[in-house]
């Protein structure tokens, strides 16, 4: 195959990778707070029920996950699946997967916030919520900062396991043009492409960091 | 400044929540009313073709990165001549049974052995005669299948070569050093290339495109021996005799009027290969 070809056909791989990148980032982010909260809630069954998700989601394999969510639906309901739910079932797991990682981020982040930041908080007259989203989180997301970098990192490279629900995404385009061209050549190829596209997210990410500086 | 800039940051999260939360239920629901869709194909007249992409010359990216190969090409004219949509869905081959059974593809179709299948899936009449084979690298003093006593061996996961190794001609892999399961023919002939393995048990017609397409095809030879003689068919959904029916009787046709053959001539297979109806 031609090189401009097999860019091409990598590019077009590439817009699937980072859809479900982007998509995952979007649903997980805010879910895993929701969890978090759940998870260092004060109601026993709640906190227990949460525990019980994360561990599931942590300790089993993502591809296991993705095969479950897509052909769950049939197997248990008896639905019959669609073109269309390949690409949504990816985005549901990824999601719930990344969730119960952002979670506990989340929860390690929340709990290093000293009790000092809530007693002034109390002392000048915030209300609890109020406490939280503009004293506290703001706080968390910088001490969070590196972790979530770290898991969105791992997210990009995990976009690749989606082949195994036949998403065209990047890699399995780059094994296919490989299995055609008899080479491993383009497999290099996908490798700079990944690599390049986790500099850009490693720049953006250091950045946020250096803007949240305000204490140096 | 510092207090605006968290505060924002926390309208932003929490919206971010909500619009998370909302699209989350949305999606779930559209996942879930996904189930009006074809169980005997033709509810948008589309035939979906689950293949493995990594199998030339029955399935593979041609240069223009479009999918092609002879069994994609008899099905596409076998869509042709029904006035159904063509579709062709790449699988993983370790899912093809979860997605030929959930419906999400119509049928398998791609260099599929029926031997040692027989009883997994409806079937079309064979269509194609087809060998397993070793491929071993030319100096590596290896001309018989009595040779590879105490050699490393691979094949690909789930394959018919697989299954002959593990079945009827076990006694041949018990003389084996090792038989590793490989994702994809690619990654074994690295391996073979690089001597991580001896020798790669895999379909003659496979093995012919990939020699022929490398650097130095010479490096290469497909032993005379091979393991088994088998057919391939085309591998339906049980109980889909309907269509299995209507796309046998295209196939035949197809036959019958010289269509077959003209395909097979342009992926240099040979006619003698073919299995007529």
């Amino acid at each position: 195959m031609m090189i401009d070809t097999v860019i091409s056909q990598l590019l077009g791989g590439m817009v699937t990778s980072i859809e479900i990148f982007l998509l995952t980032l979007l649903f997980s982010l805010p879910l895993g707070l929701v969890i978090a909260g759940g998870r260092m809630s004060k109601f026993g069954p709640l906190r227990w029920l949460m525990k019980i998700y994360i561990s599931i989601m942590r300790g089993t394999p993502l591809m296991l996950q993705l095969i479950v969510v897509f052909f769950g639906p049939y197997y248990i309901f008896g639905w019959n699946l669609s073109a269309d739910y390949r690409f949504i079932a990816v985005i549901i797991a990824f999601t719930m997967n990344y969730a119960a990682y952002f979670a506990e981020i989340y929860r390690g982040g929340i709990e290093s916030i000293n009790s000092g930041q809530y007693e002034a908080a109390q002392v000048l007259g915030y209300s609890k919520l109020e406490t939280f989203f503009i004293i506290i989180l703001p706080q968390v997301f910088k001490v969070i900062l590196p972790s979530v970098t770290n898991e969105v990192i791992t997210l990009v490279k995990d976009t690749s396991l989606s082949f195994v629900i036949a998403i065209p995404e990047m890699f399995t385009v780059a094994k296919q043009i490989a299995a055609a061209d008899a080479s491993i050549m383009v497999l290099l190829v996908a490798g700079l492409f990944y690599y390049l596209f986790n500099i850009l997210v490693a720049f953006v990410m250091e950045n946020l960091e250096k803007r949240l500086d305000y204490y140096e | 400044m510092n207090k605006k800039i968290g505060f924002i940051l926390a309208l932003v999260l929490v919206s971010l929540m909500m619009v998370g939360a909302v699209s989350a239920g949305l999606f779930d629901f559209m996942g879930g009313s996904d189930s009006n869709t074809n169980q005997t194909n033709n509810d948008n007249n589309t035939f979906i073709v689950g293949f493995d992409a990594e199998f030339p010359p029955y399935g593979y990216k041609d240069d223009t990165g479009n999918y092609t190969g002879f069994d994609l090409e008899l099905a596409q004219e076998v869509c042709r001549r029904n006035n159904w949509t063509f579709v062709a869905q790449p699988i993983d081959w370790d899912a093809k049974d979860a997605e030929l059974d959930s419906g999400s593809i119509d049928c398998i179709w791609n260099g599929f052995t029926i031997d040692g299948r027989e009883n997994d899936y409806l079937w079309s009449n064979p269509y194609f005669d087809n060998k397993q084979v070793f491929v071993v690298k030319a100096d590596s003093g290896i001309t018989s299948i009595a040779d590879l006593a105490g050699k490393t061996v691979e094949t690909q996961k789930d394959s018919s070569a697989l299954a002959a190794l593990q079945g009827d001609n076990k006694s041949i892999a018990d003389t084996f050093k090792t038989l590793t399961e490989v994702a994809d023919y690619n990654t074994a002939f690295m391996d073979l290339e690089s001597g991580a393995c001896d020798a790669v048990a895999m379909d003659i017609g496979v093995a012919e495109y990939d020699i022929k397409n490398k650097d130095n095809p010479d490096l290469y030879v497909i032993l005379n021996e091979s393991i088994t003689s088998e057919q391939y068919g085309i591998g339906f959904k049980k109980g889909n005799e309907d269509l299995r029916d209507q796309v046998q009787k295209t196939l035949d046709e197809m036959f019958k009027d010289g269509t077959v053959a003209k395909i097979a001539e342009k992926y240099g297979i040979s006619e003698d290969a073919l299995i007529q109806p």
